[in-house]
Order: structure tokens, then C-alpha cells, then sequence
């Protein structure tokens, strides 16, 4: 009698303690300690990122100065953005600084990495100059640039002095600057390109080449017919980052020019610095920065569906 | 404000103090101060600051930076107030201090102003307007400084040219600085920051208010440089660049001009204070006069910093203004404008043996000091960013020559208009 009854406890107390695990194993899964290894990343990435995003959306209705208390006003920001002067020419420098950038950095990019992709003596050293700009921060590049470029004083009038080519404007020239800071971008993103079209370069098997050699393919061909294919998905990655980036450029902007001069560089995010902590219109600034994100959003998908298109062709 | 209760306790580590009242148990009061400084004003203040302890030990100042140089500021204090955790006192300059001031956050000050010992009436009128909006005091006077033009003995010497001296008008000026030009030695007669920002607008202001214009009309729904005083103001500066006579300094900061005249290659240079220890410290042979005119009364422009205070409860913003007042007061103010590089923040402290001696020892302080009895500032106005930036662009176009004087205004003030009235 005792011991049954001490049993039935002992079952009741199982089943109890059976149906409280397979409750929290349907909140947290199998290994519930693995919570404990996401726990840190996903606060910083809800705490920094995904609250800031909601948070500068609800912003983008409002009109806020971020001071004093905020006047909801829907979608009002976004129509006098549609028709702000200002914001158009920041859209039209940013579209143009891409247009440039990205095309010349990965045909740039490309024609190095064949280049390099040899035995050749000192190899390791060619490799690590033409990556060395893409470690310098672009603040340190903005001054260094401004320097060589001064309109008065520069190296670089200098040295057309030389061929005789009369002095440039440069940085003070409105119809060169935003193709100079272009020439700065591709100086230091450059590297970059090379370095990853490189790693796809020397994962052509040796093979292939080889079968192509005797296949009677001169260089060319096999550039065109074996390598071009391979590095195929390595140029759409590229394409996809280097446009983010320089849909983005702010740094560079900032720091040598100020958008100047004569707004000739004012680009979308320095447009966006510029309502919201120069002029205290920071709703008009978050719509501004949401209109870009947007933009990213659809390159990424757009890139995304030019994959998957490729992959079934591929099959 | 959604988000901001999330960010709290990230923001709070910034602020550096435990409860939100600043006291203690014992009755001692923590207060944070943000002063953007560095090199020689970063350790002047830590010297003050430690004077101050020395004699209160109830009040405790966690004075650093904030993260942050005096330039960026603005940015940091806006974002700290959307968050909700924010400085006793910081660093704001006298253009910005009305936009900050909007928020409920930035204390007031008046009743703590009309105590005696704060000496109120003993700053100088235009350090004290520059923290006064809309007749309130929202801060203390942390800098002071002003407009005056250093000129470069070397480059005149070589010119053969007589040194300028007070009392000269605009067109010596433009006449002067042609001659001092020689592009085969590549030497500048003068230079201009060409960046659009506000160390490139507010050298036209003494220009403005001199040909009886004004920055913004009485209430403030209108740019009041529209017409003439604006129009000879921009000619005036059309006529260097179109002499080729200035260098156009289109890099933010404006370091390189200065450079150019320290190597002996250009003449003059509208500047303040706050460069005579840089042209020491490179061993240029300068001397410093008091700014043009164009008919004879001197004019000039004040840019004077402020010490914000903010509203933490009354026990941190009494200890912010006991603090403050230490501060500003004649030992430590002849210090801080000795070793800071700018002008005392009171009259009295003017007149002290102490800053005479430093005055009698610096070149060309005694210009500016003097400067100050008769210097004017901007307005304490919110829209004044709106003011300011298109008024930039109509600078840099003249100094690039790539608009008339009329249509550069014309530009300007419409824009700025615009802007004033839908504010």
C-alpha cells in the first residue's frame, strides 16, 4: 500500500515533469541551450539594426527635428521629396558616381587579376600594393587626395605642368569634382576586386585550360569560353556589392568636398546628414534615407532574380 | 519615441552617472560635461576642473569630450536628446545654440543669472547675446573670439608694400591684396574658405552690416541682405576672385589657407584669435589690424561658443551654473583665454594686469581684444542654418566666378525666404 502510493507519486511527478519539457521544447526546440549561443548576436542585431530601421521608418511620416516633439504627417515627407530640386540633384550625382564606379571597378578589377594571375617574379609584392588602398580608411584618402588635387598647390597640376596640359580646377571645378572622387573610389576599390577575382581565377581547374590548349584555343578563346563562364558568379556577387556601396558614398564626400563645390557632389546620404543635422529636419531626412534603402532593396532583388534565371539556364 | 526606451540602457554607459538625479547618498551632486576639446584646451579644462573639485568637494564634474571634437557636437547632443540621455553641460556654438534650445531639455537660466555672484553684466554684450534665446539665457559664455585681418610682414616686405593699417577701407583691401598677388611665385594676396559652410559665410557679415544691411529682418520672415548691402558685399568679393588676387579653400576645415600663409605665400587673412598660436608656433612674421570698412565706423563679427546647460533636475543644473560660474570667473577666465587661444569673456577680466601681461607678450592680441567692445553677432534664431547655407553657395559662386554678384543674391535670398516662411 505504501509503496504503491510512493509509485503513483513518483509516475505523477514523471508526467508532470515529461509534459513541462515538451512545453519548453516546443518554445525552444530540441537544445535549448543553443538559444543561449544566438542570444548575444540577436540582441545586437534587433537592439542596433531592426529597431533603428522601424524607428527611422515611423521617423520618415513624422516631421521631427528629433528636439522637440514630433507632428505626425503620414506620407507628406515623401511628396515634397518628390519634388525637391535638391534631392533630385543628390539622386542624379549619386546615380551618375555609381554608373561610373561600378562598371570601371570590376572591368578594372578583372584586367588586374588576369594580370597578376601569373609566376612571375615579386608577384607577392605587385598583389599586396594594389590591395593596400582598399585598407586606408576614406577619411585618410579624402585628405590625401585633397592635397595632391589642390587646384593651386597640388602635385597633380604639377605633374601636368610636365606634358603641358594647363592647370585643372580639380576639387574646385563643379564639372570635375564628381568625376574625381570617382577616380578616388576606384584608387582604393579597386583592390578589392582584385582580390576576390584573383581567389576565382586560381579555382579554374588546371584542367580545363590545359583541355582547352589542346583543343587549339588561343588566349582569348579560353578567356572567353572557360574562365568569363567560371567567374560568372563571382561578377554577379561583385556587381551586387560594389553597386550597395556606392549607392552609399558618404565618407569620401564629407571629407573632401562638403557636397561642393556648388552641390556639384552632393550625394543621397550626405543629403540626408545635411536635413538632419544641419537644418533640424530629420523626418525629411529619414524619408530621404528610406527612398535609397528602397533602391538597395530592389538592386538586391533584382540581382537575385538575374541569379536564379542563370542557375536554371545552367540546368 | 519608439526605440528609445530599447537604446536606454546602451546610452546610459555614455552619461556616466549612476542615478538620474546626480545625488548621491552623501548630498554629493555628479554632473557630465561634454567639451569637445582637445590638445591645449582639453588640458586647460582639466586643470580648472580639478581647481574646482578642489574647493567643492560636493559637486562632482565628469568633463570629457563627449566622444567627440567641438565640430561635431551638434550631432552627438541631437541624437543624445532623442534618446533621452543627454549631458549637464556641452560645447554648442553660437549658431546652433537656437536649433538645440527648441528641446524642453535645454534648461533655463534666467533666475540663476540675476544672482550677484554670476556677475552677469560683467560678460561682454555679445558673449552674452549669443547664449540669450528669445531673452533667456539657456547657457554660459565658453568662448569669445572675433574677426580681425593678420597680415604677412615677410610677403609685404618682398612686395614692398607698406604694412595696412586701421582705419583702411574694403577697396584698399581688394587693391592690396591685387598687388600682393604674384602667380609666378605662387603667391595669394588673401584667402577665403570656399566650402559653403559657416566658416565661409560669416566673414560677409561684417561686410553686410557695414553697407547697413542685416542677417534677418525684425521678425524674422525675411533675409534683410537682400539689395545693396548684400550686392557690394558679394562684389566685393567677385572683384578678389575675379583679380585672381584670393585663394578659394575649398577643403572643409580650411587648414590649407592658413598653411599657404604660414609658407610665406600669401598676405593676408580675415582670422581670429584662436590662429595667432598656430602662426608662433611656425614662426610666421605677422601683425593683425582691425577688418576694412566701407565708411569708416569699425564693424566686425563676434563667433562666440557657448556652454549649453540641459535639464537633468534642479540639483544637477544649480550644480551645472556653480560649476559654470567658477568657471567664466576672472582667474580661471584669463587662463582658459590665454591657453585656449581666445579673448577674455568678461570686461573685467580684460582690464586684469594678468591678461594685459598676456596681451603685451602675444602679437597682435590687442587688436582683437579691442575688437570686442564693438563686435556683433548672428542671431540666436532657429532658422538661421536656412539663412546660412544658401548664402554659402552665393559666396562660393563669386569666389570660383561662376555667377554674377546680382544673380548669386538674387538666388540666395529667394531661397532663404522661402525657407523663412514656411518656418
Amino acid at each position: 500500500m505504501a509503496t504503491s502510493s510512493w509509485r503513483f507519486a513518483v509516475d505523477h511527478h514523471d508526467a508532470t515533469r515529461a509534459r513541462r519539457r515538451s512545453l519548453a521544447k516546443r518554445w525552444l526546440g530540441e537544445t535549448p541551450e543553443s538559444w543561449g549561443f544566438v542570444l548575444p548576436a540577436a540582441v545586437i542585431i534587433i537592439g542596433l539594426s531592426i529597431i533603428p530601421m522601424i524607428w527611422s521608418l515611423v521617423l520618415s511620416m513624422q516631421s521631427a527635428d528629433l528636439v522637440t516633439p514630433a507632428r505626425w504627417i503620414g506620407l507628406q515627407n515623401y511628396r515634397v521629396l518628390s519634388k525637391d530640386p535638391n534631392f533630385r540633384a543628390a539622386c542624379i550625382h549619386t546615380l551618375i558616381y555609381a554608373g561610373l564606379f561600378v562598371p570601371l571597378s570590376i572591368g578594372g578589377g578583372l584586367g588586374l587579376a588576369v594580370m597578376l594571375n601569373r609566376k612571375i617574379r615579386f608577384i607577392g609584392l605587385y598583389r599586396t600594393l594594389v590591395f593596400v588602398p582598399f585598407v586606408i580608411s576614406a577619411a585618410a584618402q579624402g585628405v590625401l587626395f585633397s592635397f595632391i588635387f589642390d587646384a593651386h598647390f597640388g602635385i597633380a597640376n604639377a605633374v601636368l605642368g610636365w606634358f603641358g596640359v594647363p592647370p585643372q580646377g580639380f576639387f574646385a571645378d563643379s564639372n570635375q569634382a564628381l568625376l574625381l572622387l570617382v577616380v578616388i573610389g576606384l584608387w582604393s576599390g579597386l583592390g578589392f576586386c582584385v582580390v576576390v577575382y584573383l581567389a576565382g581565377l586560381q579555382d579554374i581547374q588546371q584542367e580545363l585550360l590545359e583541355a582547352a590548349a589542346i583543343d587549339g584555343a588561343r588566349s582569348w578563346g579560353t578567356f572567353r569560353y572557360v574562365v568569363w563562364p567560371t567567374l560568372k558568379p563571382i561578377t554577379i556577387f561583385l556587381s551586387v556589392w560594389e553597386t550597395l556601396q556606392a549607392l552609399q558614398v558618404f565618407d569620401l564626400v564629407f571629407v573632401t568636398t562638403r557636397g561642393g563645390p556648388l552641390e556639384s557632389t552632393t550625394v543621397i546620404v550626405f543629403f540626408v546628414w545635411n536635413q538632419a543635422f544641419q537644418l533640424f529636419t530629420a523626418g525629411y531626412a529619414a524619408a530621404g534615407a528610406y527612398v535609397l534603402a528602397f533602391s538597395l532593396l530592389i538592386v538586391s532583388i533584382g540581382m537575385r532574380l538575374i541569379r536564379r534565371h542563370q542557375e536554371v539556364d545552367a540546368r | 519615441m519608439p526605440g528609445s526606451s530599447a537604446l536606454a540602457p546602451l546610452l546610459a554607459a555614455c552619461s556616466g552617472d549612476g542615478a538620474s538625479d546626480g545625488v548621491a547618498a552623501d548630498g554629493t551632486v555628479s554632473i557630465t560635461m561634454w567639451h569637445g576639446q582637445a590638445d591645449q584646451g582639453k588640458e586647460t579644462l582639466d586643470k580648472l576642473v580639478a581647481a574646482f573639485h578642489a574647493k567643492n568637494p560636493k559637486i562632482k564634474v565628469n568633463a570629457t569630450s563627449g566622444g567627440v571634437l567641438a565640430d561635431s557636437m551638434l550631432q552627438k547632443i541631437t541624437t543624445a536628446l532623442a534618446a533621452g540621455q543627454y549631458p549637464d553641460i556641452a560645447y554648442i556654438f553660437g549658431p546652433d545654440i537656437a536649433s538645440v534650445a527648441r528641446s524642453p531639455k535645454v534648461a533655463h537660466l534666467g533666475k540663476y543669472t540675476k544672482q550677484a555672484n554670476v556677475k552677469w553684466d560683467d560678460f561682454y554684450p555679445a558673449a552674452r547675446d549669443a547664449v540669450t534665446v528669445d531673452g533667456e539665457p539657456r547657457g554660459f559664455p565658453a568662448l569669445v573670439d572675433n574677426l580681425c585681418v593678420a597680415y604677412n610682414k615677410r610677403v609685404f616686405k618682398d612686395a614692398g608694400m607698406p604694412a595696412p593699417e586701421p582705419g583702411w577701407t574694403w577697396d584698399d583691401f581688394t587693391a592690396t591684396a591685387l598687388r600682393l598677388t604674384d602667380p609666378g611665385k605662387g603667391i595669394f594676396g588673401t584667402g577665403w574658405p570656399a566650402d559653403g559652410g559657416e566658416d565661409c559665410v560669416w566673414r560677409i557679415y561684417p561686410l553686410i552690416w557695414d553697407l547697413g544691411g542685416d542677417i534677418v529682418s525684425e521678425d524674422g520672415k525675411k533675409v534683410a541682405f537682400d539689395g545693396d548691402s548684400g550686392l557690394k558685399a558679394l562684389e566685393t568679393i567677385n572683384q578678389l576672385a575675379k583679380d585672381k588676387s584670393v585663394y578659394p579653400d575649398t577643403k572643409p576645415g580650411s587648414e590649407t589657407m592658413y598653411q599657404i600663409f604660414n609658407n610665406n605665400k600669401m598676405g593676408m587673412i580675415p582670422t581670429g584669435p584662436w590662429q595667432l598660436p598656430n602662426f608662433i608656433e611656425n614662426k610666421t612674421e605677422y601683425g593683425v589690424v582691425p577688418l576694412p570698412t566701407f565708411n569708416g565706423d569699425n564693424v566686425t563679427i563676434a563667433g562666440p561658443d557657448t556652454w549649453t546647460v540641459f535639464d537633468n533636475g534642479s540639483a544637477r543644473v544649480e550644480a551645472a551654473v556653480k560649476f559654470l560660474t567658477f568657471l567664466t570667473e576672472g582667474a580661471q577666465d584669463v587662463q582658459w583665454a590665454g591657453q585656449a587661444g581666445s579673448l577674455p569673456l568678461r570686461s573685467s577680466t580684460a582690464e586684469s594686469a594678468e591678461w594685459q601681461q598676456h596681451v603685451s607678450k602675444t602679437v597682435g592680441l590687442d587688436a582683437f581684444s579691442s575688437a570686442l567692445t564693438y563686435a556683433r553677432t548672428r542671431p540666436t534664431i532657429p532658422t538661421y542654418p536656412k539663412i546660412s547655407q544658401p548664402l554659402g553657395q552665393a559666396i562660393v559662386s563669386m569666389l570660383l566666378d561662376k555667377a554674377t554678384p546680382q544673380d548669386a543674391l538674387d538666388a540666395a535670398v529667394s531661397s532663404a525666404n522661402a525657407a523663412l516662411a514656411t518656418s
